[in-house]
């Protein structure tokens, strides 16, 4: 269970162009549900993504992570918490170019110290799993958008993380590719992971394995639906 | 005043003052707002900023440690400037601010050493356990670290050339009537027995605390008791073995290049083994933190084992030139 606490983010504070991003945010995400922030631009659901998967630290506020209070700490514990809790999807995919689909999603788990054998193995299989198995050793740059969206994904999945955030995973894909990526999304959550996902695609929040929306506006939560 | 190690000690003094003030100021707010359980903006703030502050006041500190043997490597370098000066006892006695100010470098090393090793392990615990405790001891540190700044700049521009200064054959004679002298005439055989027998015991706690994780308060106790008795032992007796003179007991002429230097190799192990070995003592009270309970027991073993080390060093150093020499102490 993710808990939000009195959540605050503001950007350049004390400057004349001073911006509130999230204001006062109390929120629950449960385990092995799919939760969507919906919103407009500038409704701070990136924001808010980013400081549930503690790459922000808040203005004001708290992050517990099952009990355990997570913005007071230290960077050198955040970074463990970080790469084993959260697997990362954005909204450009950032996967690097000039190295193949199966080191980009390898890359994140060198730092976990395993075995480069055990890191590539666990790689192969999201590859089969996502039927990526014949372009494993293709450039990412020659990778289809289907296909470059399955690698970002495999990449997100290599630490095994119990929380899956994608922001806006769907901005820059068809509408059938859409689809298929809440596919994987739903079977991702059948099989126990947590995911919370920041989307204005319709296509995301009307998918049945939404479980619950929490709608934001101006930095606040102005509501929420639970599927 | 233009000597480059001078300019180097004044100008490295001054900024970590400046850091130290700096930090005192955060200290003060850390003591009174500081609130884990809260969420507000100040101690999210106070967060971020402890650890910019921790980070750059262990920099400073780290200078604090090396500024000692800068400003003996100074003292001993400036004393063909002064006559009567043969030394860096000479130097240090041209007015009355230089023996304070070394005094107070020596003190402030300790102390240093020991923020340095609590911070060390305050930032290995996930909840700021050390917070409030190395805030408030830097708030006692800060005025000797200001008093040492404020004695040094003086002793640096009260330097005269035209004084007759004393050589350290004269401050560290028998026959005067100060501190040093007091050590310098100690007996031998006692000294030596007390020195032998402080180093066994440290050693082998030391070693026993290592190993089995059994004896810490024992080592607590004698691994700063070892330390006074080395800096008694090198003015009584391991000094004379060097000089092979029997009424010479400056602890500063082995720095010089006739001594290989050897006097630079010697405080390092000494005051390394000493602030190691206090700081077993000033962490012992930290192992029930919960956050600290699986760290400071491996971190205090380890520094048990660095002291030890240390003052095995500095023992092996001592003996080896007393076996090895042809000038023999006793029956003089």
């Amino acid at each position: 269970m993710i808990t939000l606490k009195d959540m605050k983010k503001v950007f350049n504070a004390g400057k004349p162009n001073e911006f509130t991003a999230v204001r006062g945010v109390t929120v629950g995400i449960e385990d092995r549900k799919l939760t969507v922030l919906k919103g407009p631009s500038g409704s701070g659901k990136t924001t808010l993504l980013s400081i549930i998967g503690c790459m922000a630290r808040p203005t004001a506020g708290r992050v517990f992570l099952d009990g355990r209070e997570l913005t007071s700490l230290p960077e050198r514990f955040l970074t463990g918490i970080r790469r084993s809790t959260f697997g990362f999807i954005f909204q450009q995919f950032n996967l690097i170019k000039g190295i193949s689909a199966i080191e980009n999603a390898m890359l994140p788990a060198y730092p976990t110290g395993r075995p480069r054998a055990e890191i590539r193995r666990r790689a192969s299989e999201l590859f089969e799993l996502f039927n990526l198995g014949g372009k494993a050793e293709a450039r990412i740059e020659w990778l289809s958008g289907g296909e470059t969206q399955r690698v970002a994904i495999a990449r997100a999945l290599i630490n095994a993380p119990a929380v899956l955030i994608a922001d806006e995973p769907t901005a820059h894909l068809d509408s059938i590719l859409s689809r298929e990526f809440m596919d994987i999304m739903a079977s991702l959550k059948r099989e126990g992971m947590t995911i919370v996902m920041a989307s204005h695609d319709p296509i995301v929040y009307e998918s049945p394995a939404v479980d619950r929306i929490i709608e934001m506006r101006d930095g606040g939560v102005v509501g929420e639906v639970a599927s | 005043m233009l000597h480059p190690t001078v300019i180097a000690l004044m100008v490295g003094s001054f900024l970590l003052c400046v850091m130290l003030l700096i930090s005192s100021a955060h200290g003060v707010r850390i003591l009174r707002k500081w609130d884990l359980q809260s969420g507000s903006e100040l101690q999210l703030e106070l967060e971020r900023r402890t650890y910019l502050v921790s980070m750059l006041l262990a920099y400073a500190l780290g200078f604090q440690l090396v500024s000692l043997f800068l400003f003996i490597y100074t003292a001993d370098d400036l004393h063909r400037l002064f006559v009567g000066a043969m030394c860096a006892a000479g130097t240090l006695n041209v007015n009355p601010f230089g023996y304070p100010t070394l005094v107070l470098k020596v003190v402030n090393f300790l102390f240093a050493a020991v923020w340095l090793i609590m911070n060390y392990a305050d930032n290995r615990a996930h909840d700021y356990p050390l917070i409030r405790k190395k805030y408030g001891y830097l708030l006692v540190m800060m005025p000797c670290i200001l008093a040492e700044t404020v004695l040094q700049t003086l002793y640096f521009l009260d330097m005269k050339p035209n004084v007759i200064t004393s050589c350290c054959g004269t401050l560290f004679s028998e026959e005067s009537s100060s501190v040093t002298s007091g050590i310098a005439a100690l007996p031998s055989i006692p000294t030596k027995i007390a020195f032998y027998t402080a180093t066994l015991l440290t050693i082998i706690s030391g070693w026993m605390f290592w190993r089995s994780g059994k004896g810490g308060h024992f080592f607590s106790v004698v691994a700063p008791v070892m330390f006074v008795v080395s800096v008694a032992a090198l003015i009584s007796f391991i000094s004379l073995y060097f000089y092979e003179l029997p009424t010479h007991h400056c602890p500063f002429d082995i720095l010089q290049r006739e001594y290989s230097y050897i006097g630079y190799l010697m405080y390092v192990a000494l005051l390394g083994g000493g602030a190691t070995g206090i700081g077993v003592g000033v962490l012992m009270p930290f192992r029930r933190i919960e956050s600290l309970s699986s760290v400071v027991p491996r971190l205090q073993r380890l520094l048990a084992l660095i002291s030890s080390v240390l003052y095995l060093g500095f023992a092996l150093i001592s003996t080896v030139r007393m076996l090895t020499t042809n000038f023999r102490l006793e029956g003089y």
